[in-house]
């Protein structure tokens, strides 16, 4: 079963703010759990996206599609990047996810992709 | 068929050299070889001693390098190869069907162990039909081939008191393959319906080999029973048709007699397993002309009796459904109730489903849309969400 693991923020929280030091650790956890998960031959996918100050929204506005800057959401959070694992298990996705929570100390979110047959 | 040299060219060369992972890369670089040369060369006059020949001939290749000479060197003394004289070939498939069904590993890396040591299946195939990376198939492969390893398992047949234990996880890996593969419809999926076939011709194998275990061609009959209606549980843009709406003629008739007569072979010969059962229900399903004619009552008996031998929630949740076909949707939906407060079905879309299903039956409207909605909320399958949201905006008053 697949999951998404997604990590969301805003530009000011980010690199900006942590410094260099905790930037350099994060290259290298993120490394690190790269490389973990290749091993394991859980990961599928893993993408880290530009800025959601760089975004384009494309908007439908009398009965066109409008592109418009910024990102979609008003929040000021938004993507910043994801995984996509293969794994055993919804415990294992999250056992997973812990690892980078207790890095990042952020919040993340885990959700299954819609890769089951049908019960039917 | 070239693949089902595999199990026995690999049992040949493992009991020879006895080294478990080096074996089967090597078995599987000479199918590739044989897949490339055959078709412009012809097929050699004797197939299996032409992969045996370059399989060993890639061992040794492999065992000319010096790291690979140590690790010979490190895991020679891990692993016993088995003294007596050569077992059947037979045997030699079943014994690597234990070890790829290892229990220390997990169930991905089983699944993948299996089909491709067993199964002949390339990296490129299994990746394909699990829609991930080659790499990381080929990865999740090797890892559980290091894991084998370090357990110290031995290419050889697990004690008699440990074998009920260890078939079970074996059925339960071929159970799994077939139901990866049963999904809906063509296109990208199509190689997901492969998956359907290759588990089928494993359980095929499998029983061959242990005739005498009920439970074996339990399993087998209920992936033909199943596997029969598979032309019509879709329609040609993949949206699910159920059961009491499709159209019987497209039910693979010679599959279900085929899976009929398994089962009645099996059955009362020996203590009777939830395969068994199951693959009893699909029967019933299958032999009766049209949805009317199925015999409810018979279907509700074998629930029964499957309760009593597994006993579980979701055993329970299918009783209910035949429970209301016989005493009508008010007795399915007490049943019903009795699971709402069960943890293990607390994340599952199927009871919110039936339940859905069984109130439209009884006519209470709003309640099952409200029902349909929240399935099509819980369920991880986008053509059931599809069925189910659909189910629901068809009730919006």
């Amino acid at each position: 079963m697949k999951y998404m693991i997604m990590t969301f923020g805003s530009a000011e929280a980010g690199v900006e703010a942590m410094g260099r030091e905790w930037m350099l650790e994060m290259v290298q956890f993120m490394r690190a759990l790269d490389k973990d998960l290749r091993k394991a031959g859980e990961l599928v996918d893993a993408q880290g996206l530009a800025d959601g100050s760089q975004a384009k929204t494309v908007r439908f506005e009398h009965g066109i599609p409008v592109p418009t800057d910024g990102p979609f959401a008003e929040a000021k959070e938004s993507l910043v990047g994801y995984w996509i694992v293969d794994v055993e298990s919804e415990q294992r996705a999250i056992e997973i996810a812990s690892k980078i929570v207790a890095f990042v100390k952020q919040p993340i979110e885990v959700r299954r992709v819609m890769d089951a047959p049908p019960d039917f | 068929m070239l693949r089902e040299q595999a199990p026995q060219v690999l049992g040949a060369l493992v009991r020879r050299y006895g080294q478990f992972d080096a074996c089967e890369d090597a078995v599987q670089e000479a199918l590739l070889g044989a897949a490339r040369q055959w078709p412009k060369e012809g097929v050699p006059d004797n197939p299996r001693s032409w992969l045996l020949t370059v399989a060993s001939r890639r061992l040794v290749d492999q065992w000319r390098s010096d790291s690979a000479r140590r690790r010979r060197e490190e895991t020679a003394a891990a692993l016993e190869v088995p003294a007596e004289g050569p077992p059947s070939e037979q045997d030699d498939t079943l014994t690597l069907l234990f070890l790829c069904c290892h229990p220390s590993l997990s169930v991905p890396s089983q699944l993948a162990l299996t089909l491709r040591a067993v199964g002949g299946l390339t990296t490129a195939e299994i990746a394909s039909a699990f829609l991930v990376p080659e790499t990381t198939m080929a990865q999740r492969i090797s890892r559980a081939k290091e894991r084998v390893r370090s357990t110290g398992a031995t290419f050889s047949m697990p004690p008699a008191s440990e074998r009920g234990d260890r078939l079970r996880v074996v059925l339960h890996v071929l159970y799994l393959v077939f139901n990866e593969g049963y999904t809906t419809s063509s296109g990208p999926e199509l190689n997901r319906a492969d998956l359907t076939t290759e588990a089928i011709r494993l359980a095929r194998m499998l029983h061959e080999i242990v005739p005498e275990e009920g439970e074996v061609g339990g399993l087998l009959a209920l992936m033909l029973l199943t596997d029969a209606r598979r032309d019509a549980r879709s329609t040609a843009d993949g949206s699910i048709v159920p059961l009491d709406e499709q159209r019987r003629e497209l039910w693979n008739s010679s599959q279900i007699e085929e899976g009929v007569a398994l089962l009645t072979r099996t059955l009362g010969k020996v203590p009777v397993g939830p395969y068994q059962l199951q693959a009893a229900i699909a029967a019933v399903h299958d032999e009766a002309g049209s949805a009317e004619e199925t015999d409810w009552p018979q279907i509700l008996a074998l629930y029964e009796v499957l309760e009593r031998v597994s006993p579980g929630p979701v055993v329970t949740l299918n009783r209910a459904v035949a429970l209301a076909m016989v005493n009508g949707p008010r007795a399915g939906l007490a049943l019903l109730g009795t699971l709402d407060g069960d943890d293990r079905m607390a994340h599952n879309h199927r009871l919110e489903a039936v339940r859905a299903h069984l109130l439209e039956r009884a006519g209470d409207l709003a309640a099952a849309r409200d029902s349909y909605r929240k399935a099509a909320r819980m369920t991880a399958s986008i053509p059931e969400q599809r069925y189910l949201a659909l189910k629901a905006a068809r009730l919006v008053d």
